[in-house]
This record gives structure tokens, C-alpha cells and sequence, in this order.
């Protein structure tokens, strides 16, 4: 289909494009809020941040709004976090994302869209923190 | 106590529920509808509302950390996600050791439905303490 097809050429010429980089604190509060969402009421995350956390700071795996061309809904395939430093509260964390890869496959029930996106996160003293790849498929 | 390979972790059992979806979505800021919104979940071919991915992944990481303690630190967590969960129903997280070489500790870990099915897997690092 060609309106399929220019989705994804448009999408497969940003593969590698930086987007805007996101600063955030990690508010005491915001943390609070996210553990008692996941019911994990484990006291370490009132000094620090549960391993998933980063999402919520600066969520960078935008829904693109020239994918939803494709398919009618989307989902998530996958996440992968590395880590390399925890994340405390009070730090100020930037995360920096791209679009990885681009790929059409067929599934069960038609062809699907998957957009890969990394992201990387820094804290204020410059370190890396975190590593995260998400793989967001339209369907 | 030291960790063999084999070992499995102590479940983790949840009984999420499409209050704790929607504040789920308020934590993280995800606010797509089909994790509170039935009647447009279903007009994209979803059988109702689901659990955000992230969620079923942050369970798991809580499944992780809880049985890791202060032992070790994570170093990865790796989740895919192979099928929807739906809330009013009880989703298990289980774990087990597959590698220990040194202070390297290589976990996979999974998320069932009540039929039993994996609907998410995923594996875990962690480096243990001297």
C-alpha cells in the first residue's frame, strides 16, 4: 500500500535524529506517587528510584503522531534498562532520545509497525545513569 | 546465603485493578486510552482495558529488587511484552536463577496470567555486593 510505505519512509529518515533533550528533577513526591501506583511500598524508594521510574521523569518514546497513519492502535512491545548509577531522589536527570530503528513484519493478524527508541539519561553531574530501549509496535 | 542457580524467586502475585491503571497512567504520564477507557479499547480491537507494559514491567522489576535486597545491584532489566493482561484479574510474577559466575547474577523472570500463560518475560543482571 503506498500511504503505507511513505509512513515508513518518513519514519526510517529520522533513524538517529536526537529529539529535544527533557530535564526533570526526581521529586520525593513523584516518586511517592509512582511506587504506591505499582503498589511497591518497599522504603528504599523514598531516597531512591524504583528500576522503572526513568519512564515517568521524561517519557521519550513518543506515540508519533505521523505513525498513527499506520495501523489503529498502539503497543508496547518491549523495554530494556541499563543501569549504571541509581538515581536518587533530588537528582536533575536529562534524557536524550533517538529513534533506533524502523521495521514493518508480519504477525498474526497482519503486518505490524515497530519503531525503536533509545534513550539515554544523565544526571547533574554529568554521569550516565541509564540506558533504556523501548520498541513501540503500531497494529 | 549464597544464590544458586536454579533458585527461584518468591512470587509476587497482583490483583491489578482499572483504579490502580488510572493511576498508573497519572504516575507516568501515559494517558493513552485503552488503559481506562473501555469503550475505546474495544474500538481498537482490544477486548477491554489493559495493563500498561510498563506496569507489568515495574512489577517484575519490584519482584527483582525485593528479592535482591541489598545484596547486589541491578544492572539490566530486559521485559518483552507477548500478550495483554486485563485488571480484575490476578497476575503473577515469578523468577529464577539461571547463571551465578562470581558477583555476576544472571535471573529470568515472568509474568502469568491465571491460566498460567506468560504474558511477559524478560531477564534481569544484577552484580552482588563484595
Amino acid at each position: 500500500m503506498t500511504t503505507t510505505t511513505a509512513v515508513i519512509d518518513r519514519l526510517r529518515s529520522r533513524i538517529g535524529a536526537e529529539g529535544p533533550p527533557v530535564t526533570a528533577v526526581v521529586e520525593a513526591g513523584h516518586v511517592r506517587r509512582f511506587a504506591e501506583a505499582i503498589g511497591d511500598s518497599n522504603p528504599r524508594w523514598t531516597r531512591e528510584a524504583p528500576p522503572t521510574f526513568l519512564v515517568a521523569l521524561a517519557p521519550v518514546s513518543l506515540h508519533l503522531a505521523e505513525a498513527e497513519e499506520y495501523g489503529h492502535g498502539w503497543l508496547n512491545g518491549g523495554n530494556r534498562f541499563e543501569y549504571f548509577a541509581p538515581v536518587m531522589v533530588g537528582d536533575e536527570i536529562t534524557a536524550t532520545g533517538r529513534i533506533a530503528d524502523v521495521y514493518e513484519k508480519s504477525g498474526s493478524t497482519g503486518t505490524l509497525l515497530f519503531i525503536v527508541f533509545d534513550t539515554g539519561y544523565v544526571n547533574q553531574r554529568g554521569e550516565l545513569v541509564a540506558r533504556l530501549r523501548g520498541t513501540t509496535i503500531r497494529r | 546465603m549464597s544464590i544458586r542457580v536454579g533458585e527461584e524467586l518468591p512470587d509476587l502475585v497482583k490483583n491489578p485493578t482499572t483504579r490502580q491503571l488510572v493511576q498508573y497512567a497519572g504516575a507516568q504520564g501515559d494517558f493513552y486510552e485503552i488503559h481506562y477507557d473501555q469503550a475505546y479499547a474495544q474500538r481498537v480491537a482490544l477486548p477491554g482495558v489493559i495493563l500498561h507494559g510498563l506496569l507489568k514491567a515495574a512489577f517484575l522489576g519490584q519482584l527483582v529488587t525485593d528479592w535482591l535486597g541489598d545484596r547486589g545491584t541491578l544492572k539490566t532489566f530486559d521485559v518483552s511484552y507477548r500478550g495483554v493482561d486485563m485488571p480484575g484479574h490476578p497476575y503473577r510474577c515469578r523468577g529464577r536463577v539461571t547463571s551465578v559466575e562470581g558477583y555476576d547474577v544472571e535471573l529470568e523472570v515472568w509474568g502469568e496470567d491465571e491460566a498460567g500463560k506468560r504474558t511477559t518475560v524478560g531477564t534481569a543482571t544484577a552484580r552482588l555486593r563484595d
